[in-house]
């Protein structure tokens, strides 16, 4: 009877069937806006599936995209499961970059390299979520000001340290890059690395952690009903700081996922350019996999294949501006009943 | 007996299959008649609150017709309920916990709370809660409002949307005494306005005293239908149970032992920063009940929370055991073999999106019983941890991995007592233990804090049934106005006395 332990998967299912209902509403939509821009929506949609799925290699690239989105979306996804709105993916993120990049200065044979980029990674971003625990739990601070606050504040302070600590002696505009034997191996060159496994992974770990332990137990007690599990002798303090350090670890790695495990240029522009919006996007990720590890995985996968599909849309002449309202419609219209039940239940 | 008036509500062979299965109605007929108020009776389970779900439009009926004023009626939507006049009131409340009474009642209605109609609503509401005698504060959020308040709002709510049939699911189980009086007399009143109420309740005399008629469900059927004026409470005992119920609580002499729980000039302070509790001493020993007497509202929920450890008490000392407690945080009062059981089980006892087999380990999830190898929890000893609990105190469930939310009230009810008096704590605080609970799972109950005494435990119960104390405790205390005012063997104090003291009267 291992079908029958709480998985939180049931009503998955039902979840899968809104999801496809609201995708084709979402692609309704955006084929409606095209046609008013003049332009051909069958040609759009073409070239958005041939450039996510049309080719091993495209597909290879969808994959890459998808692999720190995933890790982004767990951060807010470990949250919503304690009861709390954590939009500091996006700050993590540069933070756990910037920590991998340091780590990679290091040079360490293969497969220890890596390790202590993602060891770097990971712990650079659970410091990174602690301020925002200590100022919920302590002072009563809202956590959606102060990740916001954190994600400005890491936005202005790595952008700092790269310019002045990691700089590629060589060039201006970018980091020193990662040594290859502290990367994710190649499994298909150019594009397929085991970031992608290694995502998955994250995420099977995560909900292990969340429906298989006891203290994922209690996250999600804390979650479902604060008080009761109060009451019931659950410290609501420990599960909160479980939450913001999980969601800080995943957030961190997803940074060295980035810059260790896409195919360029294995180091951070100056700008942050390459790392901007995976931690917001990694939200429309846990909206849409209705904030389940595991159809996370599948839901990354999915707005991974919209941004591959991007750069080919844009062969068909439509602009990039356009494209991304389009990928924006989609992702609202498929996370729009999920966000829906969650302030409602927050206004109970 | 007086005719009766035309018949403004009717179902046909109603069926109600829920989507996991279970069955909860299974071809019911009911009839309501013109100004009669219809008493709905059963067990926890029986299917009242799906019955009455389905009439103000709430669920569909998987098979079945609901006629209203002689009209085959589809109520797909409680507004179209509403529109035909039906409305109800839950059995837990719906109302938002941060708007003000104000908002609350013309929520889902065109008349903006601060918008142009607001002035004329706000007259027309204290019309009508004039009229019924129910007196509300407008503008208090709901939160901060008594249960028996936060009711009145509820029911002011759906005069306001001018319902004819007014349907009441256990509306006197969170009520004081006094309130029932008033709510009684509210309900006479609009009976006399030609509407119609179907009243459900686990309390026989109450059936006894407002009902016309009285119908009995069990396990989703019909099983009796009696006019008031022909009924008494035995026999609606076994209508409902199917057989003869016989509810003498054998009660042994007590053994009284040393102090488990020793309480000393304990100040609490309530919600709104006043003084709840003021100044109690009490010592609750071992092998004893120690009831405290009291209507609600006089202290008592903050008295236990101050003693589950939820709620830091302002002055004075809690022992148990020997062991200072009045600073230690709930989880840290749970370390030492205690059973709480909450007052206000669907919000501080359970949670509903779970599982019964998850709430069954609740606070209890680091437990070795409940793990395997390693750090996992093994499921599958949950799981027959929570099937015992379900077999034991014959929690009406379709199984373990039912979510608490799809039980009835009284069966979730089941599970928060199941799960805090199952591992033979020494001290157990059970406020308002049978609250809900149909009579025989009430005597269950009672039975089980009576055995929890006799293996020489201590017993707190909180409660506001008179009756409930006096049948229970060894030791009564009556508590008024956030101070017990006489604390005495139950011998020594007679139910009138009691009940005087309860309103406040010192002989
Ligand atoms: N949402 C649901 N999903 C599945 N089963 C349900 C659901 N709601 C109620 N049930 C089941 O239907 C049956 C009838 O429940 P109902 O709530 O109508 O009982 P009730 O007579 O109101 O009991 P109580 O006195 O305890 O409130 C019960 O067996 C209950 O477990
Ligand atoms: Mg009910």
């Amino acid at each position: 009877m291992k079908a029958s332990i709480p998985t939180g998967t049931s009503g998955l299912l039902s979840s899968v069937a809104e999801s496809a209902f609201a995708a084709g509403v979402g692609f309704l939509a955006s084929g409606i806006l095209l046609a008013v821009l003049g332009k051909d929506p069958i040609k759009a949609f073409y070239y958005l599936f041939e450039g996510s799925f049309g080719s091993a290699n495209n597909f290879t690239i969808t994959l890459a995209y998808a692999a720190p989105l995933i890790l982004t979306a767990l951060t807010f996804a470990v949250g919503v499961r304690a009861g709390l709105f954590n939009i500091g993916a996006e700050g993590t993120l540069y933070v756990g970059a910037t920590a991998a990049v340091a780590a990679g200065l290091i040079h360490l044979p293969f497969g220890i390299g890596l390790l202590f980029v993602l060891i770097a990674a990971g712990a650079a971003g659970a410091a990174w979520s602690i301020p925002a625990y200590l100022l919920k739990s302590y002072r009563g601070v809202n956590e959606v000001i102060s990740t916001i606050m954190m994600n400005n504040i890491a936005l202005f302070a790595m952008q700092f340290v790269v310019l002045n600590y990691l700089l590629d002696p060589a060039r201006s505009d970018k980091s020193a890059s990662i040594p290859v034997d502290s990367r994710f191996p190649t499994l298909l060159p150019p594009n397929l690395t085991v970031a992608i496994f290694f995502s998955a992974l994250v995420c099977f770990g995560v909900y292990y952690y969340l429906w298989q332990t006891p203290g994922g137990y209690e996250l999600r007690a804390v979650g479902l009903n604060p008080e009761a599990a109060k009451f019931s002798g659950i410290s609501p303090r420990r599960p909160m700081l479980y939450a913001f350090l999980l969601g800080g670890i995943t957030a961190g790695l997803a940074g060295a996922v980035e810059v260790a495990g896409t195919f360029t240029p294995f180091a951070i522009y100056t700008g942050l350019s390459n790392l901007v919006n995976f931690g917001f996007n990694g939200i429309g990720v846990a909206l849409i996999g209705r904030n389940h590890p595991m159809a996370i995985v599948l839901a990354g996968i999915f707005l991974g294949a919209l941004q591959a599909g991007a750069s080919s849309v844009q062969i068909a002449g439509i602009s990039f501006e356009i494209v991304e309202v389009i990928e924006g419609m989609i992702v609202f219209a498929i996370a729009a009943p999920q966000l829906y039940r969650m302030f409602r239940r927050r206004l109970k | 007996m007086q005719s009766r008036g035309e018949e403004v509500l009717k179902t046909a062979a109603i069926t109600k299959i829920y989507p996991d299965g279970t069955q909860a109605l299974r071809g019911v007929d009911f009839d309501l008649a013109r100004g009669e108020v219809h008493g709905l009776l059963g067990e926890n389970g029986a299917g009242k609150t799906t019955l009455s779900k389905i009439l103000s439009g709430i669920l569909r009926p998987t098979s079945g017709d609901v006629f209203v004023n002689g009209k085959k009626a589809e109520v797909r939507h409680p507004k179209e309920a509403l529109k035909l006049g039906v409305g109800m009131v839950h059995q837990h409340f719906t109302l938002v916990r941060n708007f003000t009474a104000f908002e609350n009642i013309l929520l889902g209605t065109d008349v903006n709370p601060k918008g142009a109609g607001a002035s004329k609503a706000r007259q027309e509401i204290l019309a009508l809660s004039k009229d019924v005698g129910l007196g509300v504060e407008l503008d208090a959020k709901v939160e901060d409002l008594a249960l028996g308040a936060q009711q009145r709002v509820e029911l002011l709510k759906m005069l306001y949307r001018k319902v004819q049939i007014l349907i009441l699911d256990e509306p006197t189980s969170s009520l004081t005494a006094p309130e029932t009086v008033d709510l009684f007399k509210a309900v006479r009143r609009l009976k006399e306005e030609g509407k119609s109420a179907i009243f459900i309740t686990h309390k026989l005399n109450e059936v006894l005293e407002i009902c016309d008629r009285i119908t009995v469900l069990r396990h989703g059927e019909v099983s009796g239908r009696i006019e008031a004026a022909n009924a008494d409470t035995k026999t609606l005992a076994r209508m409902m149970v199917g057989r003869d119920v016989v509810f003498d609580l054998v009660k042994e002499p007590s053994h009284a032992g040393d102090p488990i729980l020793e309480v000393s000039d304990l100040v609490v302070r309530g919600n709104r920063g006043e003084d709840a509790v003021k100044g109690v001493s009490f010592a609750v020993r071992r092998g004893e009940i120690f009831g405290i007497a009291g209507v609600e509202g006089n202290g008592q929920t903050e008295l236990e929370e101050a003693l589950s450890g939820v709620r830091r008490p302002s002055r004075g000392k809690i022992k148990l055991g020997g062991l200072e407690i009045s600073s230690l945080s709930n989880n840290e009062i749970r370390k030492h073999s205690v059973g709480l059981i909450p007052e206000d089980r669907r919000q501080m006892g359970l949670i509903l999106d779970m599982s019964v087999a998850e709430n069954s380990i609740l606070g209890r999830e680091w437990e070795r019983r409940f793990r395997g190898q390693g750090i996992a929890l093994a499921w599958a000893k949950v799981k027959d941890h929570a099937s015992r609990l379900i077999r034991s105190f014959e929690i009406l469930v379709k199984g373990p991995d039912s979510p608490a939310k799809s039980m009835s009230g009284g069966n979730q009810q089941k599970v928060v007592v199941s799960r805090e008096l199952t591992d033979d704590p020494d001290f157990v605080l059970a406020a308002q233990p049978t609250r809900g609970l149909d009579v025989a799972a009430s005597d269950y109950i009672r039975r089980l804090l009576l055995k929890t005494r006799d293996s020489g435990k201590g017993v707190l119960v909180i409660s506001a049934d008179l009756d409930e104390v006096l049948q229970l405790s060894d030791v009564i205390g009556v508590m008024y106005e956030g101070k017990l005012l006489e604390v005495g063997p139950t011998e020594k104090m007679t139910r009138h006395k009691v009940g005087m003291l309860m309103g406040g009267v010192k002989e």
